[in-house]
């Protein structure tokens, strides 16, 4: 199956997470909402054009909210986030992960094998839990398939899953199993050797115990396109080969489409490992992080996307997912910006069915507000650089 | 702030809980090593870049043109809570030079950053009671140092150790520091740190002129060091190093451990340096 066969040239479409309403975090912690949330949830209701969303607004009067009214309101959470999107014109949506506690825990505390350790830095003063793998790892129960069901009733526009990855499952969290010699008086390489060997077991089974089955049961509900999301996976540039292990163990023979998300890396480090990972069919990776500001589509120009050409010459020639919105700022990419960076990547790949059009990575850190302008933007720039390619 | 000092009230205590020789305040309130010094600098703290091999991302220092001179080094002076004596810790001037956006020639950079910016900053901790002075470098232990950056890394580490009342140390992270032990140890500081979850014990050679730093307890991992095996490290590296001092302490820091977790690290470490001076007495 070829995406760049069957999607449009320049398909746009998110990329994984949103911010979460205060309406939704509130009433699903037991805490009072205020004038502000109804505020929130009207108002994005009415621009949305949310179906029945004053049903919403009656529900979230009838605090305190039992185990229902909870997963009811997570799922009003889910539609607002999927017309966002599909009302800032993407191509492909899903939720924003509306449902999901985050995208490594939500993963994790539905899986065998793993306990919660506690909270560390991921940046500033953002932290994510990270547990440890402690026993043999399996998979609960499907973890995506209710909110994939749910979307698939109210979704107008195509549905891409998000489902985080083995490596970066692996990645986040502590191993307690595998790789337990703490002796120090041992030689370094022999410590080495081990911890190595320990990881390769800990990562291969998470993508064979957890990860795959989970794929099998969202593919058996009719998902067609999911994107295996590893933000971890240049973490260490010696395991590179260990990451795309994991991802062909994760899909192999599977009958979907996969892609794949990178993000914040120095993805020259990608290469050639990547060669070997043929079942990807795209991989959405964030670049506008790195770029200018400044209008232009020479190389002089554009700095974020000189690495673009060695995901161009991948010899099983997947899609780009261009990344053309920094998600760490509040800076409204304009129009121009956005068909610049569209029709540079289209000059350097030939083929604009091969580019996507995507944010940098989730845009879980920015308001509603801010995402929409971003995306509104991202869409209006595509269609400046369809007109101008004559597409 | 009632948050932080509540996380710093329970820091402090476990650290006394633990027996800890020297303080530190846990660098509580920085959101990465160089964000009090970049902000100190009224510098822009830049783009998102990893933390090396880690999960963590620092914001790139963007030190473009003319380095000022660091007029406002409240940032790196620990809370007047924290006991004495007490431990300051700060990015070594090479991995400053390294891990900043610069135009400038990083090695005349990193003399800059000990002159301009580190200098200034040590001695306002040492002002408020720091008697160690902790210089991280995981870039020299994860990526490595050229041969012609020695001198000039000893020219920066000799303007931050002239006339210095405190104890400078120097600690290689991230990496196997075995390759650059005689360099290492000609460095004008007092003490060397060495991550010994990457670096062979037995790679550290014999009779040290200086302290060694000893990374003894894994910051990377949640699995607890057995204090008895943390002992015989410790002696072993005592009968066979032969440090001028020995200084117990983590690979790297504690911050990419859940507080709980750090915090029982800590205890451990205690409870080994307790046993090992025991023995010492015997």
């Amino acid at each position: 199956m070829s995406m760049s066969v069957d999607h449009k040239p320049l398909l746009t479409h998110e990329v994984g997470s949103l911010d979460k309403p205060g309406w939704r975090v509130k009433a699903y912690g037991g805490q009072p909402l205020t004038e502000k949330d109804f505020e929130e949830a009207r108002s994005w209701g009415e621009r949305l054009t949310v179906p029945e969303y004053e049903k919403l607004l009656d529900l979230l009067h009838h605090a305190p909210f039992g185990k229902e009214q909870k997963a009811e309101i997570q799922r009003w959470s889910s539609l607002y986030a999927l017309r966002l999107e599909e009302s800032a014109g993407l191509d492909v949506v899903y939720d924003g992960e509306q449902q999901r506690t985050e995208m490594y825990d939500w993963a994790v505390s539905h899986t065998n094998g793993f306990e919660r350790r506690g909270g560390v830095r991921a940046f500033d003063n953002k932290y994510y839990s990270k547990a440890a793998v402690v026993g043999p790892i399996s998979l609960r129960s499907p973890f995506h398939n209710a909110e994939f069901s749910y979307l698939v009733s109210v979704a107008d526009a195509e549905l891409k899953i998000p489902v985080t990855g083995a490596y970066t499952i692996a990645d986040w969290s502590f191993d307690e199993r595998y790789d337990v010699d703490t002796d120090l008086r041992e030689p370094a390489t022999d410590r080495r050797r081990k911890r190595k060997a320990a990881r390769r077991d800990f990562v291969l089974e998470v993508a064979r115990n957890l990860i795959r089955p989970n794929l099998e049961a969202l593919i058996t509900l009719g998902a067609r396109w999911i994107q295996v999301d590893e933000p971890g996976a240049s973490t260490e540039a010696d395991e590179l080969d260990l990451f795309v292990d994991s991802f062909n163990a994760s899909v192999e023979g599977l009958n979907a489409t996969f892609s794949t998300h990178l993000c914040f890396s120095d993805y020259n480090l990608f290469f050639p490992a990547i060669e070997r990972m043929s079942q990807c069919r795209q991989y959405a990776v964030g670049f506008a992080n790195y770029d200018s500001r400044e209008l232009g589509t020479s190389d002089d120009a554009r700095p974020g996307y000189q690495v673009i050409k060695k995901f161009r010459d991948l010899p099983y020639k997947p899609a780009l997912g261009l990344g053309v919105l920094d998600i760490h700022s509040d800076f409204i990419e304009s129009p121009e910006l956005v068909r610049d960076r569209v029709l540079y990547a289209v000059k350097v790949f030939g083929d604009p069915k091969r580019i996507h059009v995507t944010p940098d990575c989730g845009l879980r850190t920015r308001s509603w507000k801010v995402a929409y302008e971003k995306l509104r933007n991202m869409t209006a720039g595509v269609d400046l650089a369809r007109k101008e390619l004559g597409l | 702030m009632r948050a932080f000092a509540a996380d710093l009230a329970a820091f402090v205590q476990v650290q006394k809980n633990a027996g800890l020789d020297v303080f530190s305040d846990g660098l509580l309130k920085w959101q990465d090593i160089f964000r009090p010094l970049v902000e100190g600098l009224g510098a822009k703290p830049h783009t998102l870049v990893r933390w090396f091999d880690t999960n963590t991302f620092f914001r790139e220092p963007e030190l473009s043109g003319t380095l000022p001179r660091l007029e406002h080094p409240d940032g790196v002076v620990p809370d007047a809570s924290v006991p004495r004596p007490r431990v300051t810790t700060l990015p070594s001037p090479y991995m400053f030079s390294r891990a900043a956006r610069t135009d400038q020639n990083r090695n005349r950079l990193m003399v800059a950053l000990a002159e301009q910016v580190l200098r200034p900053a040590i001695d306002a901790a040492v002002a408020a009671g720091s008697q160690m002075i902790h210089l991280e470098d995981p870039w020299l232990g994860y990526v490595g140092i050229a041969e012609e950056d020695w001198a000039p890394l000893r020219e920066a580490l000799a303007v931050l150790n002239r006339d210095l009342d405190a104890t400078l140390a120097f600690h290689v992270y991230f990496g196997d520091a075995g390759p650059h032990i005689d360099q290492l140890l000609r460095l004008p500081v007092e003490a060397i740190g060495i991550d010994l979850i990457e670096t062979d014990v037995n790679a550290l050679g014999s009779r040290w002129d200086k302290g060694l730093v000893a990374g003894v307890i894994n910051g990377r991992s949640s699995i607890l060091e057995s204090v008895d095996n943390t002992v015989e490290v410790a002696r072993h590296l005592a009968d066979r190093v032969r440090p001028r001092n020995l200084y117990l302490t983590s690979n790297c820091e504690l911050g990419y451990l859940p507080t709980v977790v750090a915090e029982k690290k800590v205890l451990r470490l205690g409870e080994a340096a307790r046993k090992l001076k025991e023995l010492a007495r015997v």
